[in-house]
């Protein structure tokens, strides 16, 4: 055997032993909470900002602030003692084995109690997997697949509306835009990024517009990392739309929108979701995004009706410099409930955390939504969870509908590219 | 020196059963089993690529099969996967050779654009063929505990990890065989010049759709483990193109051409990407990803010949 | 489909492909001389067009003005990748440049995300290069417009330049034959260099332009290099105008062919048609 080859094997054992000691962490007091987000890959905007979401919550959780909010007015976990909950993040690549490994390796290494968060569907699949395999509550906020909770799993609990309340919901917005504008709107084109995720929304949207007695003129999925989309556009055109229903990420929200212009394609009414209520679209591209009407569940206008919105937003801009998207805000709900549950359970015994979660019911004033609470069905999606649609209008977005929560008047049609 | 060489085999097998015994955290196991399952799909690519000159950039694509055959013969058959494996690897054979005959004259790079090509086109038939799940992909109803027939441990990762080891190490043993064999010899014939090989009279189509067949065989097996370690599969994450050039790039970094060589790769490379993101991921910040690149880097400009370079006294 | 839609997509596939061509190019040049695949193609892209907006952005370059600047600069990097990084692994086995050029494009990769965050940003363009005009229903952006005709201008620069300089023969000399060509007397090293030079310059002049109109993260290159692999392998390697005509090709099939047969099938359509041409002519339609 030669010198190297020892050498070499040695360096390797020696790393591969350090690798497997990095394992083996060590039980600290503080409450570990993990979360799996998108951090690098093209989705990593948009993780980020799920990130900060979290991260203000956490803020929220274990310091004192004078809010209407659960767990704000105390420090920490008082039933433990005040005990701190921290956040372990964990990057997921955008990858459902990736989602998988972490997951795992956050509950079996950094001993966390319970998981948050996810944003795609496809890794929060995978990854919820994990924690139900090993027993610990997995509480989401921010991923929208219908299926994630369609699989009787017993530690998962979703705070946020899935895909079929958003499609109805769009469905009834349409229906209310044609009383109001006394137009019909029947010709519906779907718009999807094709993996699990667009694919499950157009499905959801095929669906109610049946249901509704909409027709679908065009059905188009592109692969959401095209370079190009013009033949996707120009059938779009061909068939001559009312409404155009889009779930696009960010980076292909951008592309279609450009695109959108330079062919100039017009369509009365454009809705959108996801990628368009990323902050970097509208920075992307400036007054090209102008009237689109996207799904939300936060504004930061909201305030008018729930002064605690205007609130959390002022900490929210104080610590990042800018509004609070409704992407960070939806993923700012899964810690708090979290954490109300772990406070009411008084242990950190998964099987408690699960049990008083199954009996949550928070008034809809004590959480940043304007929902009227949150309570979980038998598969453990939150009853009272519903969209709001905002507008891009000036370059913010406005909260358009439900019409008696609406802050600003919708404008309808989108005026024609050449009117601009 | 063989009697010792044969003593350090029996050693690092040994360490290798009783290292996830010892190391009883599942994130270590699984950097292990990843260790397994790339350390396979590196050697299947070696038959072609290392040996045969053949550079597919496609493996992906019946890594895919693979996984897709399994888990849908379970799913709506529900037929074991430890049959769909098998079958999933003869599917695989199949493909390969759908794409290899008419490949025959193709050489070098256009032969790799090729694969890139062929891969891709299976990637969007899978995304929007509803049949297989479309852009949804495939999960297998979860059984309710762990289940050899239905090829499914919840409880722990040590059946993945011996599985992995036992099938990584399996197909060492067959890629062994092979190339020491007449066949492997005409195989090496084929990838140091393939006018010689035919000047000598070699049949270069057979034993290039030979050579495919092996490592989409391996491949594909490689695949259906897979589908049952995640239980969910869809074409973002068993039919990527970034899949195909990862199983090039550790096979290339730890030695091609070589027995040992792309296990090495596997060895090395797995740990540092799997570290690398536990480390430094959660920040977002990249530089996980920058230490991964500079590594492969740095490294492959002091040993272009690979890890196993170390080995080969000059 | 009416016709002026299938038209326009005949159009928007030409103005599609043009600038694919530029990209492709240079990959083609670095190829045939080297027979290497430079995996980082597409990161050096994405550098060229985060110096574009560097410019854009501390001294409000237009993406027109930048392409010099963004050319020279990405040809010293060309060079000096080739002399310090690529040089050294020339020597093994043959895919050994792979391993080094994929590690490079992670490490880009990674660097641009460290530096400047996932974001996805965009160059703000005003005059001509924010508009477009609309002949009989068709629309043609100008930016488009203006990257096509670059890539033709370089692409009758760069075949000049290879028939009637001494520098552009001793490349074509090395290609066809780098033993010979080392025999008599070229200095085969610097064509190395020289050709990486060229080929990055190539990739510059795309970046920048490219900015005028398309979103820039530190992922923006994958894509791009991949096609760029399929329309050089189309073309032949080592061709210049077989890159430009093979783009444009891919370009139309994925504009018209997506319209015709399906948006969700475009790139399926792509590389068929590539597998297709490459059964019939193994090397390609200009590969000898």
């Amino acid at each position: 055997m030669s010198k190297g080859k020892r050498v070499l094997g040695l360096v390797v054992a020696l790393s591969l032993v350090l690798f497997a000691l990095y394992g083996v962490a060590f039980a600290t007091k503080v409450i570990k909470v993990g979360a799996v987000y998108p951090l690098t890959g093209d989705i990593a905007p948009t993780g980020k900002l799920c990130k900060e979401g979290v991260e203000l919550a956490v803020d929220i959780i274990n310091g004192k602030y004078d809010l209407d909010l659960i767990m704000a007015r105390t420090e920490g976990i008082p039933s433990l003692g005040g005990a701190k909950i921290k956040i372990i993040f964990a990057d997921s690549q955008g990858s459902p084995r990736t989602g998988m490994a972490e997951a795992e390796r956050l509950i079996t290494s950094e001993h966390v109690v319970a998981m948050v968060g996810g944003y795609q569907s496809a890794v929060v699949k995978t990854a919820s997997y994990a924690a139900e395999r090993l027993k610990i509550p997995y509480v989401l906020s921010d991923a929208t697949s219908p299926a994630l909770t369609r699989r009787g799993f017993k530690y998962f609990f979703r705070v946020n509306p899935d895909d079929v309340i958003s499609a109805r919901n769009f469905f009834e917005f349409v229906q209310d835009m044609e009383k109001k504008f006394n137009r019909k709107l029947r010709r519906v084109a779907l718009l999807y990024e094709n993996t699990e995720w667009g694919s499950k929304v157009a499905a959801q949207q095929r669906k109610w517009a049946k249901e509704f007695g909409f027709k679908i003129v065009a059905d188009i999925p592109y692969y959401h990392g095209a370079t190009d989309v013009t033949s996707e556009v120009l059938k779009l055109k061909s068939s001559k739309p009312d409404v155009l229903m889009h779930a696009p990420y960010v980076s292909d929200a951008i592309l279609f929108t450009k695109t959108f212009k330079k062919l100039n394609f017009n369509v009365p009414l454009w809705m959108g979701m996801s990628g368009y209520l990323d902050p970097n679209y509208i920075k992307s591209v400036g007054k090209d995004g102008e009237y689109v009407v996207v799904r939300s569940t936060f504004n930061p206008d909201l305030a008018r009706i729930k002064p605690l919105i205007g609130k959390v937003n002022e900490l929210y801009k104080k610590k990042y410099g800018r509004d609070m998207s409704g992407i960070a805000a939806r993923s700012f709900n899964a810690p708090l409930v979290l954490a109300d549950a772990i406070n009411r359970a008084g242990s950190l015994d998964p099987d408690a955390i699960r049990k008083v979660l199954l009996e949550t019911d928070i008034p809809g004033d004590k959480i940043l939504m304007a929902w009227k609470g949150v309570k979980f069905n038998k598969i453990h999606q939150n009853i009272y969870a519903r969209y709001i649609l905002v507008q891009i209008q000036g370059g913010k977005y406005h909260t358009v509908w439900p019409w008696n929560v609406a802050s600003t008047k919708v404008v309808f049609p989108v005026p024609a590219w050449n009117k601009r | 020196m063989e009697k010792g060489k044969h003593l350090y085999y029996v050693v690092l097998v040994v360490l290798a059963i009783v290292f996830p015994i010892v190391f009883n955290v599942p994130f270590v196991q699984h950097v292990a089993i990843m260790v397994f399952m790339y350390g396979m799909l590196a050697e299947s690519w070696n038959v072609i690529g290392g040996y045969s000159g053949l550079f597919s950039f496609g493996q992906a694509a019946f890594f895919g099969i693979g996984a897709y055959t399994s888990t849908l013969l379970y799913m709506q058959l529900g037929l074991t996967p430890w049959i769909g494996m098998i079958a999933g690897g003869l599917v695989a054979i199949a493909a390969g050779i759908a794409i290899g005959y008419p490949c025959s004259k193709l050489k070098g790079h256009y032969f790799a654009i090729a694969t890139i090509a062929f891969a891709w086109i299976i990637n969007i038939l899978f995304t929007n063929w509803s049949f297989v799940g479309a852009a949804t992909g495939l999960s297998p109803e979860l059984a309710p505990a762990d289940s050899w027939y239905a090829f499914q441990f919840r409880s722990s990762k040590l059946p993945y990890y011996y599985i992995g080891l036992f099938l990584m190490l399996l197909t060492v043993y067959v890629v062994n065989k092979v190339i020491k064999s007449k066949t492997g010899f005409y195989l090496r014939a084929l990838g140091e010049n393939e006018e010689v090989a035919a000047s000598l009279g070699v049949n270069i189509a057979k034993y290039r759709l030979i050579s495919i067949s092996i490592a989409s065989f391996f491949t594909a097996v490689a695949g259906s483990f897979y589908a049952q370690y995640v239980l969910y599969i869809d074409p973002p994450s068993v039919l990527a193109h970034f899949l195909s050039v990862e199983i090039v790039l550790i096979a290339m970094f730890g030695g091609s051409g070589t027995i040992w060589g792309p296990i090495w790769g596997a060895l090395i490379l797995v740990p540092l990407s799997q570290y690398a993101r536990a480390i430094w991921g959660g920040m977002g910040s990249g530089l996980d990803i920058m230490v991964y690149g500079f590594v492969i880097m740095v490294f492959s400009i002091f040993r272009p010949r690979g890890v196993v370079s170390f080995f080969i006294r000059k | 489909m009416d016709t002026t839609n299938l038209v326009q997509a005949m159009v928007s596939g030409l103005l599609l492909g043009l600038p694919y061509g530029l990209i492709a190019m240079g990959l083609s040049i670095i190829w045939g001389v080297m027979n290497i695949v430079n995996f980082a193609h597409g990161e050096f892209l994405m550098v060229s067009m985060y110096i574009t907006l560097g410019l854009y952005t501390f001294w409000h370059f237009s993406p027109v003005m930048s392409i010099p600047v963004s050319a020279v600069i990405l040809f010293g990097t060309g060079w000096l990748v080739y002399r310090y990084i690529v040089s050294k692994v020339m020597s093994g086995p043959m895919l050994a440049q792979v391993v080094v050029t994929f590690g490079l494009s992670a490490f880009l990769q990674g660097l641009f995300l460290f530096l400047f965050t996932g974001n996805y940003r965009t160059v703000k363009v005003s005059g001509i290069l924010s508009q477009s005009t609309n002949i009989h229903g068709v629309y043609v952006s100008y930016p488009q417009v203006i990257a096509s005709l670059i890539t033709i201008v370089v692409t009758l620069f760069l075949s000049w330049f290879m028939k009637n300089t001494m520098t552009g023969r001793a490349i074509m000399a090395t290609e066809i034959d780098r033993e010979t060509a080392k025999l008599m007397g070229i200095d085969t090293e610097k064509v190395n260099a020289l050709s990486f030079g060229i080929g990055l310059a190539c990739v510059g002049i795309a970046g920048a332009i490219l900015s005028s109109y398309y979103y820039i993260s530190p992922y923006v290159g994958l894509l791009f290099g991949l096609m760029s692999f399929v329309i050089v392998a189309l073309g032949g390697f080592g061709s210049i105008t077989g890159a430009v005509i093979a783009a444009i090709i891919i370009g139309e099939v994925e504009s018209l062919g997506g319209v015709l047969v399906g948006p969700a099938y475009k790139y399926a359509l792509v590389f068929s048609l590539y597998l297709i041409v490459i059964f019939i002519k193994p090397r390609g339609f200009f590969g000898w």
